[in-house]
């Protein structure tokens, strides 16, 4: 299936639709509140891609010192290629200190390599301690957006969800009272946890330390109760100085939800006394976004979600839409890297508008990304029969000026007389869909010109 | 290790052309107790100025009239809580009364070190939780935070505020996993 086919049965609940775009609008709004608060906003942007571009243009030796320092704080650093490693070593790891149970906060990367999965197909218990992450993990779905995972359900859809795990009452749809009963739901996990798995904000380079950044505070809650931690971080999380979470701080949680900060900033870097710290580095095909100089910039990403919240496509589509770990346009050029056969529609989810590069607060050129691999995804011939015919078909009358000529002639007669119920069948006209084909004009600009201007 | 090699080899195939590494930014701010007190407030925390003769327990005693296991090491616990404490006795903490070393004005977070937690998991496992803080120790921005922070140590944590979630509907709730209410107290 494609964006425009399961965006399609997202859409066909009008209200829901509405909803969803008014929600993700009212926090792009907030985002814009927080960030005018700040008259250096801008340069702090700037600071950051550049940090980033540094850091990216000496990844090896960043990787390499971080290694050194973590290991130095007595954490087990550990490199995995692909998702396959990944999940094997964590694994790995819980087998080794015989452990059956896992407490999980955020991690997208762990969605990327389709962790959960692989864990309960190997016996372990696998608990997602975020409360979106919980409810989604509860009904069996994936998460719809980088920090919101359950924007696409609606209050009495939790209520169903929790009463039918969880044995609140039928009918519940309390906000309050659902988290309540979260809560006590999710601290009897925290409680006998034996591994606490998180994602990794930012990895500091020149400490080994790692920082997780939560509004719950799931991620700290789980590692400081279980025995062991695995933090799993993408290769691009890297950044050189304890000092430059100075500008990623300020950047992250405001450009994400319009907070001054996440509740919890939380630096590990040592485990407590007779625990363990594992690192596990992960490249799955980001080495090889490194080597595209056209799309290396989107290893900037801090995973805030501004330019989800703001595409006007993916507040319209929803995030499973997309199909892909990373939804919004973030992830409509992250997702051709990975597998650009199966995700050659991503690209052509966005209108080109501009508005994810405007609030990306890495400078990420998210919308000329996309252009680009729309580009790529042509020559590469992935793209829809449909839209190859199309494209032909359009070149073809352009670069003949009779038949253009022609053509318009024909359609504006054609479109006088033509019944409505014909020239807007959805069939062959899809973008007649939600509108209504302007008046045709008597004359075409090229005869009106000839007769006015002599 | 086959797959750090490949890994780092790759990285240094396709890594780009050097760009410098920017200076440490630092931009000046506020640093007030007003524009502290605003911020935590606006996410959901609550500050209190101390007399300077005030007892801090009978402060607490106040706040928290309920509390009958308290954890601390500034006023005399109820809870005696060490790195070594148990989780069952963790997870019954009425209230965790401990030192914050330092705050920021444009957000109302505190920076609370391993040292003053007592156990790791007790800021965030005590049902709610009051951070004492010198006024003097109010910074401006987190550029100010991290520069005189220096070393994040073995663990720490900034604290802004309650644990919270809008994760239903976006609606705002206050007290999801951690402590479900945050005080400053300021002396």
């Amino acid at each position: 299936m494609s964006h425009p086919q399961r965006a399609a049965a997202f859409t066909s609940d009008a209200e829901r639709t509405t909803w969803h775009d008014e929600t993700l609008w009212f926090v792009r709004q907030k985002r814009d509140k927080a960030v005018y608060a700040i008259p250096e906003f801008q340069e702090l942007r700037q600071l950051a891609s550049d940090i980033k571009e540094h850091t990216l243009s000496r990844l090896d030796e960043y990787l390499e010192q971080f290694e050194q320092n973590a290991r130095a704080n007595g954490v087990q650093v550990h490199w995995a290629a692909d998702a396959e490693e990944h999940n094997r070593i964590v694994l790995d790891i819980m087998r080794g200190v015989g452990a059956t149970s896992l407490v999980k906060s955020k991690s997208m990367l762990t969605e990327e390599c389709h962790l959960n999965p692989y864990l309960i197909k190997n016996g372990i218990a696998v608990v997602d301690t975020d409360l979106g992450e919980r409810i989604v993990q509860l009904r069996e779905e994936a998460p719809s957006h980088l920090v919101l995972p359950a924007i696409h359900l609606k209050k009495e859809d939790v209520g169903e969800t929790f009463h039918v795990h969880l044995g609140t009452p039928k009918g519940e749809k309390d906000p309050q009272n659902l988290t309540e009963a979260a809560r006590r739901h999710l601290r009897e996990k925290f409680l006998i946890g034996q591994v606490a798995i998180t994602g990794v904000n930012f990895a500091i380079a020149e400490t080994g330390a790692v920082v997780v950044c939560t509004n719950e505070g799931n991620a700290d809650l789980g590692v400081n109760l279980a025995q062991v931690h695995i933090a799993c971080m993408g290769m691009e999380k890297l950044i050189p100085r304890t000092a430059d979470l100075g500008v990623f701080t300020r950047l992250l949680a405001r450009s994400a939800t319009g907070q001054p900060v996440t509740t919890y900033t939380s630096h590990f870097a040592k485990p407590a006394e007779g625990r363990q710290m594992h690192i596990v580095i992960v490249d799955n095909g980001r080495t090889r976004q490194l080597g595209r100089p056209d799309f290396r910039n989107s290893l900037k990403c801090i995973r805030c979600g501004a330019c989800m919240n703001t595409c006007p496509v993916y507040r319209r589509s929803g995030g499973h839409s997309y199909d892909f770990t990373v939804p919004g346009p973030i992830g409509a050029i992250l997702s051709p890297n990975i597998d650009m056969r199966q995700h050659s529609s991503l690209p052509f989810a966005s209108t080109l508008c501009g508005s994810c590069t405007d609030v990306c607060p890495v400078k990420i050129d998210i919308h000329a990304q996309l252009y680009k691999w729309r580009q790529i995804i042509a020559q590469e011939g992935e793209l829809p029969v449909s839209k190859k015919l199309g494209m032909k078909l359009l070149s073809s009358v352009l670069a003949r000026p009779a038949i253009y000529r022609f053509g318009g002639k024909i359609a504006r007669e054609g479109l006088r007389f033509l019944p409505h119920a014909l020239t807007h069948a959805t069939a062959f006209n899809p973008w007649a869909k939600a509108r209504e084909l302007p008046e045709a004009p008597k004359q075409s600009f090229r005869d009106w010109y000839q007769q006015t201007v002599k | 290790m086959p797959s750090r090699e490949s890994i780092l080899a790759a990285v240094r195939a396709n890594r780009p052309a050097a760009t410098p590494l920017p200076p440490v930014a630092d931009f000046a701010g506020e640093a007030t107790v007003e524009q502290f007190t605003h911020w935590l407030h606006f996410i959901g925390g609550q500050v209190i100025r101390l007399a300077p003769a005030q007892p801090l327990d009978q402060v607490v005693r106040q706040l928290y009239p309920d509390a009958t296991r308290i954890a601390s090491d500034l006023i005399p616990a109820t809870v005696p809580v060490d790195q070594q404490t148990p989780t069952e006795v963790l997870e019954a903490v009425d209230v965790a009364v401990l030192r914050g070393e330092l705050g920021v004005a444009e957000n109302g977070a505190v920076w609370v070190p391993e040292v003053n937690m007592l156990h790791r998991a007790l800021p965030m496992i005590s049902q709610h939780l009051a951070l004492v803080l010198d006024h003097r120790s109010i910074v401006a921005t987190m550029h100010q935070a991290y520069a005189a922070v220096q070393h994040t140590g073995n663990y720490g944590v900034f604290i802004a505020g309650p644990s919270k979630t809008a994760d239903i509907e976006q609606s705002l709730v206050i007290g999801a996993h951690g402590a479900r209410s945050l005080v400053v107290l300021l002396r």
